[in-house]
């Protein structure tokens, strides 16, 4: 009964959070993307007739006046509808379909990688005093100060300039999926390490674990059975940050390896005022964030009996 | 049309460094004082016929999101939509008018008729064949309001109606006389789709457009790539390439790839075989390098023009200060900053390749500080402030730019900024999104416009940017960014788009360049360029007349011994 109710009322928040980001880059859009008229015929260098601009004009209901377009774009998005993509003239949900299974595959695999560097990482890294701690963290901070796009760069030239071991660009096979991975994986895995690691430390000093040692278990032993099984708590917090940080780094590294995707979708509608896509890809995000929040409480509170208390 | 979204640095000298394994190399940009560069007629035409077979593998810097070749006025269309489709006719190397889909074409003395005869055999991919129902059913189209197309509606704006005479003659009827439209009809954009196609599938152009071209589209993914596979009884290519029968290579395959260096590095790993939108940072490195080719080619139409003053906003209404901003760059200079050595500097109204340029009556433009700060001067805006900006009762010289570097060219403005700043001037950028940007040009809420070319294959260009009715609140959504109405000039401009003897053209556009040198609208600093890279055995490239860009039906693979 609890968790119905709890259920129910984030899904009505989610509703809301929804309604509001699409209120929010309506206005936005309207505010800042100029004449959409214009922008549906290919922006300042078309050079339309009045007669094709008026023509755009009546189609797409311009005329109106804009809480009137505010009102029937609200009702068409209640149907499910997302309208149609000013620069691709296709419906905006088949729009994002299409680019959608090319940016799962990528932050899933980008992911996962992360998440089994970062618990490599800590299990190794932590506890191991002030010296070597502090030179982990060192390259740590290092790391996530490196902008995605100069590690990006900086993979190419290695690994597909120098070395030639993957193709520069493109998503011809396995192989491309390479850098892009690397390039979003890593300073994810960064930011869990961290987070891990110090989660770790802490473990490691509770008399539990002393008293793990103290039954003679290995130091393997009592990293991962005892010590990690509390560090995941807080790591599980942290995953919705870690989602919008792969959604967020998908911008530049389909852009920078070409691959298709949902950011690099993002980047051109934005940039070409598209402004049902540019709408329609910051529900689709929000929507997945609301997702990505309401399975991880489900989990946490699974695995955490403290947090079904709150 | 807008240049591709490419990280284009501006590079204003020519540059002599010629890789040791170029085959061949572009004439040099011409230096100034020189009239028009001409381009020989080996860069149009086959020399000798290659060896069939092969996939070549192109890198583009962008993807349009559609194919509809007829809809867009993206500069990246160009050299796609010729690989799928024709158009009527084709320009030779001096931009004069020859056959192709048309074999002849007649103009009625009113310039209000043109009557074609088309070529007979001339099939598109689906097995329609050419015929005047067929050139009928493309240019309703490209005037239909609701076909929506961005430029091309405007570039035939006089064609009220299409005649059939008979199977293989077509009328087009104009409501006035307009030269130009033999030009535009040889343009990419103009190329023809499947009658069949547009009335009953009309949906399918934007992802499978079924031209007459050399090849067909089989395969699209967007933002991934274009697959394309040639049309075996293919065998009418302009007469003017010297080309016969179908294309060589058996497939091309066009990959996106929106990173400058993502491409230079595709293409020297041998990923790609040819890049359009060739990084011009790269330029020098891929000269010197023996495995590949860069070539550099000026494109007709409009040069960059760094700045497009409002002439309608105080102070810059006064020409002499726009006279004295444009003598206080250094074209020169401004290369040595951000210059890659691809871009060659230019004063004049129209490129280097377009005909009756004039770079006589634009010399007053070159620098010249010494001549600018006398006009500044004179102009009463003698006294300086404490940072050396000039001043004049109480204000600044300060000229605010609008821009949103949605071309990738806004380095120059850098450049001029510190240029103008040495005769006293403040040139400030107002950076802002691009549609933004449109809308204050809609509203004429700007000092002055930033970076823009107009590339088209005529030097109606000249009408397009400049005219009274180009305004952006005029009847087009126009293009004339500086909001000039000047009566002198469009009467010029209108004599010569409804057309006159070659010796006629040539005065009224040496007229209208000397009355744009006084008006100084706008500051041309380089020419627009196209620019291509490849591997050394890619052999055969001719470019196409109208828009100096690749034609891939003579392109083939020189790999006898892989």
């Amino acid at each position: 009964m609890t968790l119905l109710r709890t259920l129910a009322t984030r899904l009505a928040s989610g509703v809301l959070v929804l309604w509001i980001v699409a209120t929010l880059t309506f206005g936005a859009m309207h505010a800042t993307a100029g004449d959409p008229a214009i922008a549906i015929l290919g922006g300042p260098d078309a050079l339309p007739t009045q007669a094709v601009v008026e023509e755009v004009r009546r189609e797409y209901g311009l005329n109106d006046p804009l809480p009137v377009q505010y009102a029937r774009y609200l009702g068409r998005l209640l149907s499910g509808d997302l309208g149609e993509s000013y620069r691709l003239r296709t419906p905006v949900t088949s729009a994002i379909l299409e680019q959608l299974g090319s940016t799962v595959v990528l932050g899933g695999i980008a992911g996962v990688l992360a998440l089994a560097i970062a618990l490599g990482l800590a299990l190794v890294g932590a506890g191991r005093g002030p010296r070597v701690g502090g030179a982990i963290t060192a390259v740590e901070v290092v790391i996530t100060a490196v902008p995605n796009f100069v590690i990006g760069v900086g993979l190419m030239f290695l690994l597909a300039f120098q070395l030639r071991l993957v193709p520069v660009a493109g998503e011809q096979g396995w192989a491309s999926l390479v850098l892009p991975v690397l390039t979003l994986a890593i300073p994810s895995s960064i930011v869990m390490a961290q987070v891990l690691r110090s989660e770790l430390d802490e473990v490691l000093e509770q008399p539990f674990i002393l008293t793990a040692r103290a039954r003679g278990l290995g130091e393997a032993g009592v990293r991962v059975l005892h010590a990690l099984r509390h560090a995941v708590i807080p790591l599980l917090t942290l995953a919705g940050y870690v989602f919008g940080f792969l959604l967020g780094g998908t911008v530049i590294t389909e852009t920078l390896f070409a691959r298709r995707g949902i950011g690099r979708l993002m980047v051109d509608s934005a940039l070409t005022s598209d402004i049902p896509m540019v709408i329609g890809i910051s529900l689709f995000i929000a929507l997945s964030y609301v997702l990505v929040t309401l399975i991880v409480d489900l989990i946490a509170a699974a695995v955490d009996p403290r947090a079904r208390l709150a | 049309m807008r240049p591709a979204a490419i990280t284009l640095a501006l590079m204003l000298t020519a540059c002599s460094a010629a890789g040791a394994g170029n085959p061949s190399s572009d004439p040099r940009p011409p230096a100034a004082g020189f009239d028009r560069l001409s381009y020989p007629r080996a860069d149009y035409a086959e020399a000798k016929p290659g060896m069939a077979g092969g996939t070549l593998v192109v890198a583009a810097a962008r993807d349009n999101g559609t194919l509809d070749w007829q809809l867009l006025a993206d500069t990246n269309s160009k050299w796609l939509a010729r690989m799928t489709g024709d158009s009527l006719v084709y320009l030779d190397e001096q931009g004069a008018i020859t056959p192709w889909l048309a074999t002849a074409w007649t103009v009625s003395p009113d310039g209000l008729v043109y009557t074609f005869t088309l070529r007979d055999g001339v099939t598109f991919a689906d097995g329609t064949p050419l015929d005047a129902e067929a050139v009928r059913v493309n240019l309703d189209r490209i005037r239909n309001p609701a076909t929506r197309a961005a430029m091309t509606t405007a570039y035939i704006a006089p064609y009220v109606r299409g005649e059939v005479v008979d199977r293989l003659t077509f009328r087009a009827h104009l409501s006035e006389p307009y030269a130009p439209f033999l030009n535009v009809l040889a343009q990419a954009w103009f190329g023809l789709i499947s009658p069949k196609q547009i009335r009953e599938a009309p949906e399918t152009i934007a992802t499978a457009p079924i031209g007459s071209g050399p090849f067909v589209v089989t395969r699209y993914v967007r933002q991934q790539e274009v697959v394309l596979t040639r049309r075996t009884d293919y065998a009418w290519s302009p007469p003017l390439t010297g080309h016969k029968g179908p294309a060589y290579l058996e497939r091309i395959i066009v990959r996106t790839l929106p990173e400058a260096l993502s491409r230079y590095t595709a293409l020297k790993a041998g990923e790609v075989d040819f890049l359009n939108d060739a990084p011009a940072q790269k330029a020098a490195i891929i000269r010197s390098d023996p495995e590949l080719v860069f070539r550099n080619r000026i494109n007709l139409g409009n040069p960059v023009r760094g700045i497009t003053f409002n002439v309608d906003r105080a102070p810059f209404n006064d020409p002499r200060l726009r006279l004295a901003f444009a003598k206080a760059i250094d074209r020169n200079a401004l290369s040595r900053g951000p210059g890659f050595a691809e871009y060659a500097p230019t004063t004049a109204f129209l490129s280097a390749s377009t005909p009756y340029r004039d770079t006589a009556v634009v010399k007053p433009l070159g620098y010249d500080p010494a001549g600018a700060n006398r006009l500044l001067d004179a102009a009463g805006w003698q006294a300086r402030g404490a940072d050396g900006i000039r001043v004049k009762d109480g204000k600044r010289l300060r000229l605010a730019v609008l821009t949103s570097n949605a071309n990738g060219l806004d380095q120059v403005l850098v450049g001029i900024q510190s240029e103008v700043r040495k005769v006293g001037i403040d040139l400030a950028i107002d950076l802002v999104p691009v549609a933004q940007q449109t809308e204050r040009r809609r509203l004429g809420n700007y000092e002055a416009f930033g970076p823009g070319y107009w590339h088209t294959n005529t030097p109606d260009g000249l009408y397009i940017v400049y005219h009274g009715k180009q305004r952006d609140d005029g009847p087009y959504r126009g293009q004339n960014n500086s909001r000039l109405a000047d009566p002198q000039l469009d009467a010029i401009l209108a004599e010569a788009r409804r057309g006159a003897s070659p010796e006629r053209l040539a005065a009224l556009y040496r007229s209208a360049q000397a009355r744009l040198a006084e008006l100084v609208p706008a500051i041309p600093t380089s020419e627009n360029h196209t620019l291509v890279a490849y591997r050394a055995d890619v052999r055969g490239l001719i470019f196409d007349t109208s828009h100096n860009t690749p034609r891939f039906e003579t392109v083939w693979l020189d790999r006898r011994g892989s």
